[in-house]
């Protein structure tokens, strides 16, 4: 072939076919698709502090000067309509927090690390297929359901087996908050076992070990980070969960001395109270605080995961 | 033989300059005070052990390298007289060079797209120029008459040596002055490699070819310059008769002949 | 052990016989030591060889001498063994055992010669020979520990997941009496006691919808920066650290965030748009980095390959990485339109109310909401049926707790099939 017709390669075609001139215009505007991407891209950072900006916003008034910090951490007396004079103790909400958290994660955290080992180690690839759909698809239930469960199924069986007057209540939450934050943590420790490496095991069966011993010895220690991020984000999901507890523990501001004791958590206090004040109010502005209060427990919960699974890139030296 | 000598053979007009490049990632220099000239229409082949500093100069023509992002080039890099650190359009640089690299690489489309994607980037869409191109292309890579029944097939889909060539069609397809091809050997069988070399003694009279190699008879057999570089310094550059017959450092003939790397 | 089917491996000792001895019952050998040496030594004994290659177990017997009485089966008062394939020289217990029959005998000679071992009349020796890889008792111990382990990590996983599997069972069977087309089309009725879902379920709809329009572009061109442009430098990982922190934000947080940026500061009052940017805000995070991780599918050779013959970034991503990671994009995608139309403390304050009234036919049967409109959202009627109206009978309250799962999870089982479909069609 001679060179002429290869010519038109490098010279722009005369034609004008609609599919040139859309591929021209796409690329004269690639600057400033580059550009919108580029924007997109730091917009996570701008919703971050957007949140955290805009939550202190509204609860200023309250936390720079209208809170006795000690008061409000250290007192169990919540009385936000209190005619005479409010108190904004939040101690009873604290304790309720932690007590559903707690009994929540006691039952979750044992039962997600085994049920995440049978996955991993010694489930068939088939039963491993449905496991872990099937637990894909549990995480995906809304928090609203889990309430409802917990409100209107539950309750009723805890009141038959334990003759509690309520159903609501620590017990009821943890058992709930247990069931949905089961399958992050199955997920999560699944994924951190799976990233052990084979050799690992192989070489504990050639010195003569049991699979329970390969568990208990090589992979929990060798896989512990990831375990550990594993319960912490569990712990994460369970402590901002909302619509679950605010439906299954009650609405007792207590502090609970009993695993039947109706609670209240903080989530809980937030939506259960916010539709009842009005901007500019302290109790509006109090509730704001409180959301302050959970975004850094959440943001120190979710740092210290990322923290504790970045230690495995870190120490891991294969 | 004389031992360590650095005379080094004056080119006129080259095609590729290099004067004076130095090229670090982050604290490793990966080239060393480099200069050198390839002349047009030759083969040039570059020799020397691993991580010797080939494939950094090759990245350095088509400006690849900035992808790096440790990279640091001090220097100049000429392409016909150009600096290519100072032009303007490095995609137009890009499209004058051919690359090939070591693993071959099919790009997850139809073969015929394959060889087509550089001329639609550069806005060529007519659809019969497009078939000849694809055809030109492919025959030049000796890939023509194995794949012309199945143009259709997506291009992960064939074997190594198909690939490979289809990589070579591909960086044949935006017509390039300069064709650079790095180790491209290293993962397809002697058969293939040998097309491969027959089609690049022919494509010389049309483009500068540079070729590195870490198969020192690769290089005796198709280049008619060749440069030996060892760990990130030119050590020697010639003919290629004079490299290997009679080089004139102790290291190039060390190597030439086998004894390391 | 109680089966013999042959006693050539049985040699008798009787203490204080006289008399030739070759260990048989009328002719037994005078002493154990006696006993050993001769086995071990004689090559004659022909039935002790027989023994080690017919049953590979020899006893030796302790008897009265004129009775001619035996220890019946049972356990041997003394047990050894040998193993051919032993590495090192044993003491013929279980973990070391003798090298070979004749090595066994000559231990127990010595054993004998040195007093530490006795056989008294009724005792017995046996030596057996243990093959490499039987089971010994250690072994078969180890097997059940492994069995039970198996058995308690099953029932764990089990525990899991069964319950919900049971109480799911139970909502549907509740919920059946409602379920039908009658009642996803039918507006609420009578102060939300009766009647269908229409109103809430065309209210989700509008909400994940218009949530979608504004979180997905963002989060996708997001992700597409975080993997195709950003290098590693702090602004990087400070991008990084705020994914990975608004996506651990809890929902109610959400919600003040969406009370006091949309709600108040940009005007948008209690309204769809206000709740679905509040939703939005919410996904962004998992769509960022579900779009990563698809990016990330594509090999680097890929773009190396476009780069080289003169592609820019933007047209390799275009016309390479974005075509060949969209399915893996929607996945994402899919499974966050899920989630928000489950989410309900986000909508709570900004938007979603207890009831709209809304036609039962035409325009606004269909289109009911206008963005500055507050809605009816199906997470926020479930919410409100089960805890804040009275009357409602069981039927209605578990229906509608039953369409919102199967809603998500029948979006969430598209995503996930999908996926494996997708997985399956590799095109690399």
């Amino acid at each position: 072939m001679s060179s002429a017709d290869i010519d038109s390669v490098q010279a722009p075609p005369r034609s004008r076919s609609p599919l040139r001139v859309f591929h021209m215009l796409v690329d004269l505007c690639e600057p400033l698709v580059e550009w919108i991407i580029r924007i997109c891209g730091w917009s996570a950072i701008l919703f971050v502090f957007a949140i955290f900006f805009f939550v202190i916003r509204e609860g200023s008034e309250m936390l720079f000067g209208g809170i006795d910090f000690k008061e409000f951490l250290t007192s169990p007396n919540w009385r936000p309509d209190s005619v005479v004079r409010p108190q904004y103790g939040i101690l009873a909400l604290l304790t309720g927090t932690v007590a559903v958290t707690g009994l929540a994660m006691l039952i979750a955290v044992p039962l997600g690390l085994g049920a995440a080992v049978y996955v991993s180690e010694f489930a068939g690839p088939k039963t491993k297929e449905t496991l872990k759909v099937i637990i894909e698809l549990l995480a995906a239930i809304p928090s609203v359901v889990w309430g409802f469960i917990g409100y209107i199924v539950l309750g009723p069986i805890i009141i038959w087996l334990t003759g509690a007057p309520v159903g609501i209540n620590v017990l009821n939450g943890g058992i709930i908050l247990a069931l949905m934050s089961v399958p992050i943590i199955v997920s999560v420790a699944e994924d951190a076992l799976r990233a052990v490496p084979d050799s690992y095991r192989e070489a504990a069966l050639a010195l003569g070990a049991s699979r329970w011993e390969i568990v208990l010895r090589v992979l929990f220690p060798a896989a512990k980070n990831g375990l550990l991020a594993a319960v912490l984000l569990g712990v994460g999901r369970a402590i901002g969960e909302t619509m679950a507890v605010l439906m299954a523990t009650g609405h007792a501001v207590q502090i609970p001395k009993s695993l039947v004791d109706p609670v209240r958590t903080m989530t809980a206090t937030i939506a259960a109270e916010l539709g009842e004040t009005v901007s500019g109010e302290e109790h509006y502005g109090v509730l704001f605080v409180i959301g302050i209060v959970l975004f850094v427990i959440a943001f120190a919960i979710n740092l210290t995961a990322d923290l504790v699974v970045k230690g495995i890139r870190g120490g891991q030296h294969d | 033989m004389v031992k360590g000598g650095r005379w080094r053979p004056r080119v006129m007009d080259p095609h590729i300059g290099f004067e004076n490049v130095t090229v670090s990632y982050g604290p490793q220099p990966a080239l060393r005070n480099i200069t050198l000239g390839m002349p047009r229409n030759q083969i040039f082949g570059i020799i020397g052990p691993a991580n010797s500093g080939k494939t950094t100069l090759l990245k350095c023509i088509n400006r690849t390298i900035d992808f790096i992002g440790t990279s640091s080039v001090k220097g100049r890099v000429l392409v016909d007289g150009e600096d290519v650190n100072r032009l303007r359009n490095v995609y137009d640089l890009r499209r004058r060079v051919g690359m090939v690299f070591p693993l071959p690489v099919g790009l997850p489309l139809t073969v015929y797209e394959n060889v087509a994607y550089a001329p639609r980037r550069a806005g060529l869409f007519d659809r019969h120029e497009l078939d000849e191109l694809v055809e030109k292309c492919l025959r030049q890579a000796v890939l023509w008459d194995e794949v012309k029944d199945r143009l259709q097939t997506l291009g992960t889909k064939l074997s190594g040596g198909q690939q490979q060539r289809l990589t070579l069609a591909r960086a044949l397809s935006h017509r390039p002055e300069i064709l650079c091809l790095d180790e491209f050997s290293i993962a397809i069988d002697p058969v293939t490699t040998m097309k491969i070399e027959d089609v690049l003694l022919e494509l010389k009279q049309d483009m500068t070819i540079v070729l590195v190699t870490n198969l020192v008879q690769q290089a005796h057999r198709l280049a008619d310059q060749t440069a030996f570089f060892n760990d990130s310094r030119l050590i020697e550059v010639g003919p290629t008769e004079k490299v290997f017959d009679e080089p004139e450092n102790q290291l190039t003939y060390d190597y030439v002949t086998g004894g390391f790397g | 052990m109680t089966d013999r089917p042959s006693q050539l491996g049985r040699w008798y000792v009787a203490p204080g016989a006289a008399g030739p001895a070759d260990g048989t019952l009328e002719q037994p050998f005078s002493s154990l030591q006696e006993a050993c040496e001769r086995l071990g030594d004689s090559p004659t004994l022909s039935h002790a060889r027989a023994a080690e290659h017919d049953e590979g177990r020899v006893e030796i017997l302790c008897i009265e001498r004129a009775r001619g009485e035996f220890a019946a089966a049972g356990q041997p008062t003394h047990a050894y063994f040998v193993d051919p394939f032993t590495p090192v020289e044993g003491n013929g217990s279980e973990r070391k055992p003798w090298e070979s029959f004749p090595a066994a005998f000559a231990g127990l000679a010595r054993l004998a010669r040195e007093d530490r071992l006795r056989l008294a009349v009724g005792q017995r020796i046996e030596i057996s020979s243990r093959e490499v890889f039987t089971a010994t008792s250690l072994e078969k111990w180890k097997s059940i520990k492994e069995s039970i382990a198996r058995y308690i990590f099953l029932a764990m996983a089990l525990v899991c997941v069964l319950p919900v599997v049971a109480i799911l069972s139970f909502l549907l069977y509740k919920a059946w009496p409602a379920l039908s087309i009658d009642f996803l089309l039918t507006n609420p009725q009578n102060n939300l006691t009766a009647g269908g879902i229409w109103a809430p379920l065309i209210g989700t709809f509008f909400l994940v919808l218009t949530s979608l329009l504004v979180a997905a572009p963002i989060g996708i061109l997001a992700g597409v920066y975080l993997n195709e442009y950003a290098t590693d430098n702090w602004l990087t990982r400070i991008i990084n650290l705020a994914v990975m922190n608004l996506a651990g934000v809890p929902s109610i947080v959400h919600a003040l965030f969406g009370v006091g940026a949309f709600v108040h500061f940009a005007h948008m009052g209690r309204s769809l748009v206000a709740a679905a940017c509040t939703v939005a805000v919410m996904t962004l995070p998992v769509i960022i980095t579900s779009t990563r991780e698809a990016l990330s599918a594509v090999p680097m050779s890929f773009r190396e390959a476009c780069w080289n013959m003169g592609a820019t970034r933007w047209q390799t991503i275009r016309t390479i990485v974005l075509p060949n990671s969209i399915s893996g994009i929607l996945t994402g995608v899919i499974l966050q339109v899920a989630r928000a139309a489950g989410e309900t403390a986000p909508i709570l304050f900004t938007g979603a109310v207890l009831y709209v009234p809304i036609a039962d036919a035409g325009w606004n049967y269909v289109l009911p909401y206008g963005p500055d409109d507050r809605f009816m959202a199906l997470s926020y009627h479930l919410f409100a049926l089960s805890t804040q109206i009275r009357g409602v009978s069981d039927e209605l309250l578990f229906g509608t707790a039953v369409v919102l799962i199967g809603l998500v999870l029948l979006v969430n089982s598209f995503a996930i099939g999908l996926r494996i479909y997708l997985r399956s069609k590799k095109k690399w």
